[in-house]
């Protein structure tokens, strides 16, 4: 299938982009780990401060303590590992954005195409691209007879937005949607990389 | 459901938190639904029918300000999902599982459909967990067990959330170093009640095991809908994937109930009573059957609704139905209320049905039923002799009704009452049960066997 | 022809599908590519509308919809009892091991395990002419059942011309073959029958024989007969459940069908954990070995909740064919009228009160209907009864509401639940002044023959005093107890010993649990005897402090609990002991 090339294209990306980030990511673990400790030094000297406060108190406020101790390390870690994502996902779309169009990539428009029909079952469809396809979706179109070329130009990394003629329909095919969809799934498997989730 | 992911812009109708859409060939029951403005905006919605060319989609945040020519709807091909993983914990959702702590999306484990599966009765555990609440009359005569569903019925400005998020944080399985995760969900109250309960769970330190999801007062009234089958979603992966057990506080179930109703009277459907839906006890159901066991599962949800009572009437369709399904209730009572008492608990109308099951030798004591019988019994004479004191007065009373007043007032002053930070072992609730009852002569404790009176009966005379 | 058709609808549990000219109404259909099951309940050209038993999650318009020919029917041969049902006779423990602990859509299984050996024992010979419903041969299905092997009652009959020998044989086996007029037909340990038809019987008898639940409130004061029915309405917390679990469990009937419909699923699971350790105090065997249950719980889809009844009431009428006692109970009516009244409302039919349908009368009727005690169709001769007992779940407690004021119509005994009463822990919360039973003078015959010949006479004595009670409670609440002279004192606090010492009656405690016949009629005269004596006692000047302060009170209302079955014996000696103690209250007055 041609459409997993475009899978197999971010795997390569998160590959590379991992490598690079790993060592980053485990210093600010570190960090966080640090700020974990530091706070059980604060606690010891809140909890000499209080003790004399009874030990009902005391257990509450060690416990308070601890908890949002706990909770803001961790939620540090969260952000931090958010903000890599967030870093491998930019790579990703400079590349796309870069990504030369070959062969392949008509082929893959083609499935797009053929795709969409499938969905909205009917193929009397009109094509948004982006200017950049201009050129190559000429050789995308031509099994296609009943399908237009809309004027209208779309922006996105590539791949199509699709309108039935009655106007009724739409359907979204741009890498820039397939990439949100696939986004909750990618973020797990960069997460897993990093050996952070869990 | 097939992949699908089509936008359709040809909106027939907008009515009450409904869109119609026309046109429609692909889109299953059941479907999420992306509503998409012109400007940008997107909401989400579901779909209620589906048919002959019309889907007819609820939109969760309301249709206000949508328009039919600029509005159109994308069918995501699937149903809705809520994202979970252990990350989930400590965390802040609004009522549709969104981040609302400024915190990224969780990172899911799995992606679990927010309307859950029925479980099935044979594989289900019964209950049989004595929950130590701490609170006397919980664990000495409403007793709490692991995987019950035991509402509040209150009152509005009564002190069901104090009563509840004193069990939040003292609630825990005696003879176990288990400890509850919390998951709260917030239906359409104010922010300081759902601030007061985040605050409870941090002073406590169980924010770190706590889940929160929050649709306040000023959020939109169809989103209630979804909002306690996110939070159940993610207790129920917590129970059953991660294996903890789950206490989860839905409150308040009467604005829920509301927001079917407005469902229910956009789509013209024919209303039961009150005007609420006549699926109501259904849709309830699908609730609070999320509670339970299941075996060869380590993990445990256990329910506690809250529910405020329109004009304090049991007998209005969103209690009595909640009653039919859920193991018994929690009910708060007015006068106690005014008189100060805290947990103002009004026991007669109050019961849990698988009490049975979690008390007695092994778990509590041998005499716990028969005692909390006694006193159930005594306290319900002390109410009838409370009521003919104000025809008669006292001197048209006697001796033995005399004495029932004495055990009223005791139990109401000693048991019944009690901090609001206090955590009562079962043994100091017991004794205090038994200190009430021993008001009585030995003679008309008839629900308590003999060899209990005399292990226990501790006469102040 | 099947009907093959296309879905064009959906909405919740409400399909329309058009190409369905060659439906049936009532027919199963497959919908959907997830073969959902559902069935047909209205045709209108080619359209069929059709209830779904299973989530339509997802369904979409489309998809197709198949016939199978068949209406919904039930499987009917050994292996049924034991097991738990959804309602359209799935086995949930099939289901879990398919779908894991969450039920899941589409599955298909056997509704008993179809490779198991049954002992066959061959009751005819070749060359009998065997009639419809005949019994041709028994196999032990439980240690408590005896389960025949009947010729379905829709079948022709004819001339045996082969039965296999006494002898292990899987269910599929042909056991025998039957001949009429050349054709020849071979037989199955088992048949299908529809669930919304009757199975048919030769004729019907009176019910005149108690069905005895070892409930005081029950047996005593408003009995069920044994073919009759019975309805128990209260709302909730009043204990419904629990009363309806002990009649399960202690009901002197062979069989048992329980159908939890739409209501929660932890009872059906207390059923299923309690049942098997349970032992029937008649036979000492456990209790599962003779009940089924039919569960199809609040959250389960709500058409099968529909069905569930129909299947239960079918599985009922084939034990009782085959000469047994059956019992079943529905809990809860109310919720199967409500999933009538959903798939009403979806088929945008005129409702009637609160949005029922205009035929829940009717249908109600039809259900209360196929109770009965009858002899059976075909040979050997045998008698058996279906007694049917509905719960009531009335919204807000309400008794004038649609469900209670039909089903009142069609049921002879009514045990009315009192929150009152529930509030202060009276349980059964039945209330005395508002139930009542029809079967009362029928069975009085049974009681004297079998218990007691003054059984009639101490019973009107007993539930007299507690009407007398009645009427001076008013009083009471006007004036004070202290205003009543001590011959109305007296019948107070009888009534509050009759309340206490025989309507109480705690299902948790392993002796109260279940009271004998006998046991019930001796608590009842004891209290006779207490009465009779505290009336002369105050007529030889005694006062009623007097008599509130005598120790035997206290033995009298805790012979339920203390006093065991067998141990009748020890309820005679409170009888000296009564006459004692009133003895000494008069020689301290003199």
């Amino acid at each position: 299938m041609e459409l997993n090339k475009l899978e197999n294209l971010l795997d390569t990306i998160i590959t590379q982009s991992e490598s690079e980030l790993t060592s980053d990511l485990k210093y600010t673990l570190n960090e966080s780990k640090k700020v974990l400790l530091k706070s059980y030094d604060s606690l010891e000297n809140e909890y000499d401060k209080i003790i004399n406060d009874g030990k009902k108190e005391s257990d509450k406020i060690t416990k308070q303590i601890l908890g949002s101790a706990e909770l803001e390390s961790r939620n540090k870690q969260l952000a931090m590992l958010e903000e890599y994502i967030e870093k491998v996902f930019s790579k990703v779309i400079s590349k796309l954005e870069n990504m030369t169009r070959t062969n392949a990539y008509s082929k893959f428009l083609s499935s797009l195409i053929e795709e969409s029909i499938k969905i909205l079952g009917t193929s009397d469809i009109e094509v948004s691209i982006t200017n950049k396809d201009e050129k190559i979706i000429e050789s995308a179109l031509n099994k296609f007879t009943t399908v237009k070329l809309s004027s209208e130009r779309i922006t996105c990394l590539g791949g199509i937005k699709v309108r039935s003629k009655n106007g009724t329909m739409m359907l979204d095919n741009t890498i820039d949607a397939r990439l949100a969809n696939m986004k909750p799934l990618i973020r797990k498997e960069i997460a897993t990389k990093f050996g952070v989730n869990n | 459901m097939a992949k699908s992911g089509i936008q359709y812009s040809k909106i027939a109708e907008i009515k009450g938190p409904l869109v119609v859409v026309d046109d429609v060939d692909n889109a299953a029951f059941d479907e999420l639904v992306e509503i998409q403005t012109t400007y940008g905006e997107k909401r989400l919605g579901k779909v209620l029918e589906v048919g002959n060319g019309k889907a007819v989609v609820q939109v969760f945040e309301g249709t206000t300000g949508l328009s039919i020519s600029q509005t159109n709807a994308k069918f995501v091909g699937k149903v809705m999902e809520m994202p979970v993983s252990e990350q989930v914990l400590g965390r802040i959702f609004d009522g549709l599982g969104r981040p609302k702590d400024g915190l990224p999306d969780p990172i899911a484990e799995k992606f679990l459909d927010i309307n859950g599966s029925p479980m099935n009765p044979e594989q289900r555990e019964y209950p049989r967990d004595f929950i130590q609440t701490g609170v006397s009359v919980i664990d000495g005569m409403l007793t709490l067990v692991r995987g019950q569903k035991l509402p509040i019925f209150s009152g509005s400005g009564m002190s069901h959330n104090v009563l509840a998020a004193q069990i939040a944080r003292q609630a825990s399985v005696v003879g176990t170093n288990d400890e509850f995760a919390v998951v709260f969900a917030a239906i359409g109250v104010q922010y300081s009640e759902s601030e007061y309960f985040r605050r409870s769970l941090e002073e406590s330190g169980a924010l770190k095991r706590s889940v929160l999801f929050l649709n306040l007062a000023d959020d939109p009234a169809i989103e209630r809908i979804i909002t306690p089958r996110v939070a159940l979603t993610v207790a129920e992966y917590l129970a059953y994937d991660v294996g903890m057990h789950v206490l989860v506080i839905l409150t308040d179930m009467t604005n829920y109930a509301e927001a079917l109703r407005e469902i229910s009277a956009a789509r013209e459907e024919v209303p039961g009573r009150k005007g609420y839906p006549g699926y109501l006890y259904t849709d309830l159901s699908t609730i609070y059957e999320r509670a339970g066991r299941l075996g060869g599962k380590n993990g445990s949800v256990t329910q506690m609704p809250i529910l405020s009572m329109p004009s304090d009437d049991i007998t209005h369709p969103i209690p009595d139905l909640t009653g039919y399904i859920t193991e018994g209730q929690i009910v708060l009572g007015r006068d106690l209320f005014r008189q100060g008492v805290y947990p103002p608990v009004n026991i007669l109308m109050s019961l849990s049905r698988i009490m049975k099951d979690g008390i007695g030798e092994g778990r509590t004591r041998a005499d716990h039923q028969e005692i909390s019988n006694q006193n159930y019994d005594a306290y319900s004479r002390a109410q009838e002799v409370r009521a003919l004191v104000g025809i008669v007065g006292k001197a048209g009373l006697t001796d033995i009704d005399l004495k029932y007043l004495d055990f009223g007032d005791a139990f109401e002053k000693e048991f019944l009452t009690q901090a609001v930070d206090e955590n009562r072992s079962i043994d100091e609730t017991l004794l205090l049960q038994w200190k009430s009852a021993s008001l009585l002569p030995k003679n008309e404790l008839t629900k308590v066997k003999d060899k209990f009176i005399s292990m226990y009966y501790k006469s102040t005379k | 022809m099947v009907a093959k058709g296309r879905i064009i609808w959906v909405s919740g549990p409400a399909v329309k599908a058009d190409g369905m000219l060659d439906a049936k109404m009532y027919e199963t259909v497959s919908v959907g590519e997830s073969k959902l099951i559902g069935e047909v309940i209205r045709l209108t050209g080619d359209v069929a509308f059709i209830q779904v038993y299973e989530s339509t999650s997802g369904l979409k318009p489309g998809e197709s919809v198949v016939g199978t020919g068949n209406p919904l029917s039930v499987f009917l041969g050994p292996g049924i009892i034991g097991q738990i049902y959804d309602g359209i006779q799935r086995p949930l423990k099939e289901l879990s091991k398919k779908s894991g602990s969450f039920i899941g859509r589409g599955i298909v299984t056997s509704p008993v395990d179809m490779s198991k050996k049954y002992t066959f024992v061959p009751k005819i010979n070749v060359g009998d002419e065997v009639s419809p419903g005949s019994i041709l041969g028994t196999v032990r299905e439980t240690e408590l059942i005896e389960h025949g092997i009947m010729l379905a009652p829709d079948h022709s009959g004819g001339k045996i011309t082969n039965i296999v020998k006494e002898g292990k044989y899987d269910i599929e086996t042909e056991i025998a073959s039957v001949d009429k007029n050349g054709q020849s037909d071979n037989i199955k340990m088992y048949h299908k029958w529809p669930v919304r038809q009757p199975r048919p019987y030769q004729k019907r008898y009176d019910p005149t024989v108690p069905l005895l639940t070892g409930q005081r409130v029950i047996d005593t004061f408003f009995p069920l007969a044994k073919g009759g029915t019975g309805s128990i309405p209260g709302a909730f917390g009043t204990g419904k459940t629990v009363t309806l679990h002990q009649i399960a469990k202690w009901a002197d009937s062979q069989v048992v069908v329980y159908i939890g419909c739409g209501e929660r699923g932890n009872e059906m699971t207390e059923v299923l954990v309690e049942f098997p350790e349970l032992k029937d105090p008649r036979s000492g065997k456990p209790l599962m070995d003779r009940t089924v249950l039919v569960a199809n719980t609040s959250n389960m889809p709500v058409a099968a909740r529909e069905a569930s009844i129909y299947t239960g009431v079918t599985i009922a009428e084939y034990y009782r064919d085959m000469g047994n006692d059956v019992v079943l109970v529905a809990d809860s009516t109310s919720r199967w009228a409500e999933a009538l009244r959903e798939m009403s409302g979806r088929l945008e039919e005129m409702p009637a009160e609160e949005g029922y349908p205009s035929y829940l009368a009717s249908r109600l009727a039809e259900f209360y209907e196929r109770a009965g005690r009858v002899k059976a169709n075909g040979s050997p001769d045998r008698d058996g009864s279906v007694s049917l007992v509905g719960a009531v779940s009335p919204s807000g407690g309400d008794f004038t509401e649609p469900v209670t004021t039909h089903t009142m119509r069609f049921i002879k005994t009514f045990w009315a639940l009192d929150a009152k009463l529930a509030y202060s822990r009276h349980y059964p919360s039945i209330n005395w002044m508002s139930s009542y039973s029809g079967y009362l003078n029928d069975i009085a015959k049974w009681w004297s023959k079998n218990v007691n010949h003054d059984w009639f006479k101490i019973r009107g004595e007993i539930y007299g005093i507690l009407q007398r009670e009645d009427t001076l409670k008013e009083i009471v609440r006007l004036l004070g107890p202290e205003a009543l002279p001590e011959e109305e004192k007296l019948i107070l606090e009888v009534a509050r010993m009759i309340k206490i010492g025989i309507l109480q009656q705690n299902s948790f405690d392993d002796v109260d649990t279940y009271c004998s016949p006998t046991k019930q009629f001796k608590l009842l005269e004891l209290l006779t005897i207490f009465y009779h004596s505290g009336i002369n006692a105050i007529k030889d000047g005694a006062s009623i402090n007097d008599i509130r302060s005598m120790p035997i009170i206290g033995t009298l209302l805790k012979a339920r609990m203390e006093v065991t079955d067998d141990q009748i014996d020890k309820l005679e000696q409170l009888n000296t002991e009564i006459n004692e103690q009133f003895k000494n209250i008069k020689s301290v007055n003199q």
